[in-house]
């Protein structure tokens, strides 16, 4: 089938970027989705499933990009740089250093070589028909096999050592586009004429991705294989066994570490002068503390999205809550790592909801003191997929005095003074008004009622609708039909790997399933992996 | 042992704990409790005037003191000299054997550690300065008393008298003595925390308080700038050995014990324990919300010669030279046979930190928060 | 190295590499320049241009800062007087702007976008910097193509992107810097033995094959996607061509040394930013070795983002939030705080300049066999202006720059400086940028 449609190829050079429409002469043809590189986290997921967890991934990867609010959409925008490259090649040296050391040989290679010493190609084959499979997330073809079985052998040979081949050709599949890209192949589709979809193994590769942040597992490859992913049972057996399995909590948190900018965490720091409770393992927690709370309401409870910004239930350490200033007992004997405690706000405290958790107010704050406006942006953007401009190019803060300015004592005050500019308040009275009603927690998550010995206001408005302080915020916020349309629409960007087209029907049904499952997470995800937006490239309309 | 049995809450001091933890239950509904954590902690030294403290300043370092040492082998002083010029900074193995085993027991050599009585008091030079830390215990000996360099008062502080001199314990606080603060820095990671309350009607204001000293189950937690963390959960250690509970007051900001034992169990080489009889406190609120001050009382000197003799051994710490000079300035609780004292006066030096304090069936009993604040002009006195 | 003698060698090699390892000694010549200093007098190759970028976040300030005069001998203005040992070694032209064409000031970005790839678009398109044209004639034939460095942590503070991948990500560690570039594939130069390392032959070889899977991924893909893959296939022949040279016997390099290996850091991201400035010296220290060892010829390196977030010790706010919020001194003329970051950022650079000035080759050093090109994202930050650039170029390239001159030119396009540059290191290029940011003569006053 490949064969016929690389006739083509002399003709894309005319093709759009990002239209997958190219004219030819014969008929018109549908271009492959594009290549997503992997994330860092489905590499490292990939290689624990694919050689076992004991296989540490020690390195850098190449920064992500975000795309539409999303890094896994920047994913299909960006390449590998040059400075790049070579840490992937680092890192899959590190690992393919490892499946042939002596703790690990015996379990990763399925057999023991004639002569240590030299190649031999009937081993060599075994172990890269099997786990090529994995990596390459498709059967390898012969002469793949066969290349490969070379290589390692010519290795071997040089290097006087059987394993050493093995590790190179490891190395050298680690480093291939075909496991740094996720390629989305196509073929005919049988069942749309003129349409082409995804091939049984893209589908695998794309529910994988999707569903458990990770590489297809044997069951999904069979499926791919004997055909059945593309019977609608067939798909829709995968989809259930997935997200009834325990991956699926893997898959919820890479989603949510997307969604709410979680790389970000990478470079966050606070000044311990004036954070000393933020040290670096409260940096680490926060993050976690946020993915335990979502996990446990999303996949254990499976509850109403929107409560996820004022449930009082939470998981905190010591660490963590000596940072929100709320007591937490710990019983463990002395000397024992920090442990994660549930825990639960009363009634009608600030601290409920992950809005208010380091992971949102530390996360978007500077270093020093806090940015209502990068919170507002943050919430915005990240949370309710609405856009916020970029500051124009020629402002003047005249009206912005630093902090020992006596009559403006806290940040609401300077930002007033800002926004009576008419020009600044176009886009700040978008984020201001929110970001100021999390004033109460200071730039590094810490409570507080009080800003250079002024009461703190935490009155804001969103959208029209007045409240006052974070728990009005959530509340508001609980209400807005955007938060909820958000979610949808980055779960289905997050699965198709595109942001829903305007007016999608795939979209709309996605959204009321969505609505009739009382804001179940994990339902949308289901639907989404079930929406043929994932797997169907329709025919391109004729001119 | 008596005195261990009289310092340990066995009895008096239990009693009086069950008796205020009823008096607790009983009080007023809005009696409120602060919690703290011992977050630094030291023998209170005063080595601001070395000088002065110190005219002969004869005791010399770690050089000094091997040479010292090595004189009571047998060596003279150029001798000694010429040894040390091929000693590493310590002395080697071969002349420390014979420098502990000098002590002579029915002709037999013997440890100098665990016979100091059979080895001449060297006679290390005491501190003759005029201030302590610390406070007026009542002793008789009115020659005897320094002068507290804050509240000018007399101080009972015999034990300064002692160390005042001596090389590892020239501190000048924040810094701790050299052999305490090792122990500090390093232990306070994995020795459990010394907690307490303070329990008032009213802690915006002066007024009678309830003070409570309790062992934790959790060593002290570090933040960010490496000191400990304020504001995080501690458990009390269930167990009465080191319950202690003290009438006190707050006046002028100041909060204060004047009587009682206390006794903490410790977990570090250095403060196996800290035992105090006759137990005085003084405490002030910082601006930063931390607690600083004093604590002071008798303690049993034998017990400071065993800590300090674990720590420093001879090299560069004359042991046996700090056991007689103990001794004899030994002011408190004399052995009805011998006459001798068994307890001497002393001060510490003390920051705690904001807490919140928890029982082990997870009742929140203190929170952080903030005790009445001196008064400004205090400030000013000098 | 022309790519045949290369061949060549690497089949001589790969020919000896079938027994066992081999060892071709090289001894060390007496003197291993001509006599007038710009070649080896073994090869008779020139001494290669090297070029290194240098950002700095948020200009000179809200203050004036372009001298009276133009020319020699101006007075250098206070924001630059820690470069004042430099004067004669450099040359600042101030006054440039970059022209939006009516495109969005996309503040903090588009200024750079505008001057280091002579193109203003309105998103986030940052493709083939001033350094990677550079990069691309002098940079060839040595381990790195080139090396990118951020001083306060953030790996994606890096201005550096080549035509078709984007930009490089920039290493944050010394000590992951010095691993890599000094670390066990470091080859001496001027060691006597060369051994190739059969390993890198194995990597070598077996790369080839990743090259080989080229055609079926091509299949089914639109022209973006195929360039996108043709990038990777870029890097992948980058990694090649790095292997490649580890396989051959360096050239000497006399003012080659090691420099000493940094402490581990404790902590990635930095803020405060005398800590940044520390980690800057550290970094120029590796890159200036690099440089002498032949290891990249190009450097470049960030201070931080143009919103820098870096911080006076104690104080809660950041440089660039002070350069909107501070008022300006009616007295002094200038914000007061803000000023003292920029002062920082020129020690720095008066720093990065006397390591490089500190390397002799031959006659001259390091510095002037090269070209420290030093930039900015915005003309005034106070009000996000893309007027009056300052630029800062220290160096002469080799005597190809002419130096120790002010030359203003107020209004001009500021991507003259970088056409400048590029055809002072013999980039073959007569004009450059897109639409009002287009310009098509060089700054004919500097061109020796």
């Amino acid at each position: 089938m490949k064969r016929t449609l690389i006739l083509a190829a002399s003709a894309l050079a005319l093709a759009v970027p990002g239209v997958y429409v190219a004219a030819d002469d014969a008929l018109p043809k549908v271009e492959s989705p594009p290549p997503v590189r992997i994330s860092p986290s489905q590499y490292q997921q990939s290689v624990a499933d694919i050689f076992g967890t004991s296989i540490k991934v020690t390195g850098r990867f190449e920064p992500e990009v975000r795309d539409e609010g999303l890094m896994a959409l920047g994913g299909r925008k960006v390449s590998i740089t040059d400075t790049g490259l070579e840490r992937y090649d680092d890192l899959a040296r590190t690992v393919a250093a490892q499946v042939i050391d002596a703790k690990h040989r015996a379990a990763l290679i399925p057999c023991t070589p004639q002569n240590v010493k030299a190649a031999d190609d009937a081993c060599t084959r075994a172990f890269v028909t099997s786990i090529g499979r994995l990596v390459y997330r498709r059967a390898l073809t012969d002469a793949e096999i066969s290349r490969k079985v070379k290589a390692a052998g010519d290795a071997a040979n040089t290097l006087h050592d059987f394993y050493a081949g093995i590790s190179a050709v490891v190395a050298d599949m680690l480093i291939s586009p075909n496991f740094l890209f996720r390629q989305r192949d196509i073929e005919p589709d049988p069942a749309h004429a003129g349409s082409m979809r995804l091939t049984g193994y893209a589908k695998a590769t794309t529910l994988a991705s999707f569903l458990w942040n990770t590489a297809p597992d044997d069951l999904l490859l069979k499926a791919a294989e004997s055909g059945d992913i593309h019977t609608k049972d067939g798909l829709k057996r995968q989809v259930d066994r997935m997200v009834s399995a325990g991956s699926m909590e893997g898959g919820v948190r890479a989603f949510f570490s997307d969604m709410l900018g979680f790389s970000d965490f990478e470079t966050l720091s606070k000044d311990p002068n004036f954070f000393p409770r933020y040290t670096l393992k409260v940096r680490d927690q926060s993050e976690e503390q946020t993915l335990r709370t979502i996990v446990d309401h999303v996949v254990k409870r499976q509850g109403d999205y929107r409560d996820l910004y004022t449930t009082p239930n939470t998981f905190l350490t010591r660490s963590l809550a000596a940072l929100y200033n709320v007591p937490l007992v710990e019983l463990v004997d002395n000397g024992q790592p920090e442990r994660w405690i549930p825990y639960s706000y009363q009634p009608g405290d600030p601290r409920a909801g992950i809005l208010a958790q380091a992971s949102f107010v530390a996360l978007h704050s500077p270093s020093g003191r806090t940015s209502p406006t990068g919170r507002g942006k943050a919430l915005r953007e990240n949370i309710l997929c609405q856009a916020v401009p970029p500051p124009p190019g020629n402002v003047d803060f005249k009206f912005v005095q630093d902090t020992s300015n006596p009559v403006y004592k806290t940040t609401r005050d300077r930002l007033t003074a800002h926004r009576s500019e008419a020009m600044c308040a176009g886009c700040h009275k978008i984020t201001d008004p929110i970001g100021l009603a999390l004033e109460n927690f200071d730039s590094a998550g810490g409570y507080r009622t009080e800003e250079n010995g002024a009461k703190i206001d935490t009155s804001g408005d969103l959208s029209g609708v007045k409240f006052d302080g974070p728990v009005g915020l959530a509340k508001v916020l609980h209400d807005d039909p955007a938060l909820t349309s958000c979610v949808a629409k980055r779960v289905f960007s997050y699965g198709a790997g595109r942001a829903p087209l305007p007016g999608e029907a795939e979209f709309a049904l996605v959204q009321k399933k969505f609505t009739d499952s009382k804001y179940n997470v994990l339902e949308l995800m289901r639907q989404v992996a079930m929406s043929d937006a994932l797997y169907i490239l329709p025919a391109p309309k004729t001119p | 042992m008596n005195l261990k049995r009289m310092l340990r809450p066995s009895s008096s001091v239990l009693a009086a704990g069950a008796l205020v933890a009823s008096a607790i239950a009983a009080a007023p509904a809005h009696a409120e409790t602060r919690g703290y954590v011992v977050s630094w902690f030291a023998t209170a030294t005063y080595s601001q005037d070395f000088k002065n403290n110190c005219p002969q300043n004869k005791n010399g370092g770690r050089y000094g003191n091997s040479v010292k040492a090595l004189m009571t082998i047998g060596y003279t002083e150029e001798e000694a000299v010429k040894i040390m010029a091929t000693q590493d900074a310590l002395l080697g193995p071969e002349y420390m054997k014979k420098i502990e085993s000098r002590a002579r027991v029915n002709g037999k050599p013997a440890s100098i550690y665990n016979y100091p009585e059979a080895v001449a008091d060297p006679m290390i030079e005491l501190s003759s300065g005029k201030y302590a830390f610390g406070f007026d215990l009542g002793s008789k000996n009115n020659d005897a008393k320094f002068e507290d360099p804050e509240t000018h008062l007399k101080v009972d502080n015999q034990l300064w008298r002692a160390v005042g001199c001596v090389e590892s314990f020239k501190a000048v606080a924040p810094d701790i003595p050299y052999f305490e603060d090792l122990t500090w820095h390093l232990m306070i990671d994995s020795a459990p925390a010394w907690a307490f309350q303070v329990t008032g009607d009213d802690l915006s204001k002066d007024g009678k308080v309830t003070v409570t000293f309790d062992k934790t189950v959790q060593h002290l937690m570090r933040d960010a700038s490496g000191n400990v963390m304020t504001n995080a959960t501690y458990v009390i250690d269930p167990s009465p050995r080191s319950h202690n509970v003290f009438q006190g007051e707050i006046k002028d900001g100041e909060l204060r014990i004047n009587s009682g034992n206390l006794y903490l169990e410790g977990e570090l080489p250095y403060y196996t324990e800290i035992s105090l009889a006759n137990t005085h406190m003084r405490i002030k609120q910082e601006s930063d919300g931390k607690l600083l001050g004093y604590w002071g009382g008798y303690t049993d000197w034998k017990k400071f010669v065993y800590m300090y003799t674990a720590r420093g051994g001879i090299n560069g710490e004359d042991v046996v030279g700090m056991y007689h000079a103990l001794k004899k300035l030994a002011d408190y609780n004399p052995d009805p046979k011998s006459g001798q004292n068994q307890m001497i006066s002393t001060a510490y030096r003390m920051e705690a930190t904001t807490v919140y304090l928890a029982t082990t069936d997870g009742k929140i009993i203190a929170k952080p928060g903030s005790l009445p604040a001196p008064a400004a002009e205090k400030v000013a006195d000098k | 190295m022309t790519p045949t003698s290369l061949m060549t060698r690497r089949r001589a090699l790969k020919g000896m590499m079938a027994g066992s390892a081999v060892t071709v000694g090289l001894p060390i010549l007496d003197c291993m320049l001509n006599e007038s200093g710009n070649a080896f007098a073994a090869t008779g190759a020139p001494i290669p241009l090297r070029f290194a970028t240098w950002f700095w976040a948020l200009g000179l300030g809200e203050a004036e800062y372009r001298p009276k005069t133009a020319g020699t001998d101006y007075e250098l203005p206070p924001q630059l007087a820690p470069l004042k040992p430099f004067q004669k070694k450099m040359n600042l032209f101030s006054g440039g702007e970059v022209f939006l064409d009516g495109q969005s000031n996309n503040t903090h970005f588009t200024g750079v976008q505008g001057h280091m790839t002579g193109r203003v678009s309105g998103g986030s398109e940052y493709y083939g910097s001033v350094d990677a044209l550079v990069g691309d004639v002098i940079g060839n034939g040595t381990r790195f193509r080139s090396i990118e460095v951020a001083c306060d942590g953030d790996p994606r503070d890096s201005w550096s992107a080549r035509t078709s991948s984007g930009r490089q990500p920039a290493e944050v560690s010394p000590l992951a810097l010095y691993t890599r570039i000094f670390g066990p594939e470091f080859k001496d130069p001027n060691a006597a033995e060369f051994t190739p390392d059969p390993q890198i032959m194995v990597r070598r070889s077996v790369l080839s094959g990743v090259s080989e899977e080229r055609q079926d991924l091509m299949r089914n893909l639109g022209a973006t996607d195929r360039a996108r893959l043709d990038n990777y296939f870029t890097s992948l022949r980058s990694l090649e061509q790095k292997l490649d040279i580890q396989l051959q016997k360096p050239e000497p390099l006399p003012a080659c040394t090691k420099p000493k290996q940094p402490e581990k850091e404790e902590k990635q991201a930095l803020n405060i930013a005398t800590e940044a400035m520390a980690r800057h010296n550290q970094f120029a220290e590796l890159l200036a070795h690099a440089l002498a060892c032949g290891q990249t010829r190009v450097a470049n390196l960030c201070i931080t983002q143009g919103m820098s977030g870096l911080r006076r010790e104690g104080d809660p706010t950041n440089h660039h939030t002070y350069t909107h919020e501070e008022p300006v001194d009616p007295v002094l003329g200038y914000q007061v705080k803000s000023a003292w970051f920029t002062a920082l950022y020129m020690q720095a650079l008066h720093d990065y300049a006397a390591v490089l000035d500190g390397i002799q080759e031959g006659e001259k050093t390091l510095l002037d066999r090269m070209i420290l090109y030093a930039y900015t994202d915005h003309g005034a930050p106070r009000l996000h202006s893309l007027r009056n650039y300052p630029f800062v170029l220290l160096g002469s390239a080799n005597g190809r720059m002419k130096t120790g001159m002010h030359i203003p030119k107020p209004g001009d396009a500021a991507t003259r400086v970088g056409l400048t540059v590029q055809q002072i290191m013999g980039v073959p290029v007569s004009a450059w940028g897109v639409g009002s940011n287009r310009v098509t003569s060089p700054i004919s006053e500097v061109m020796a």
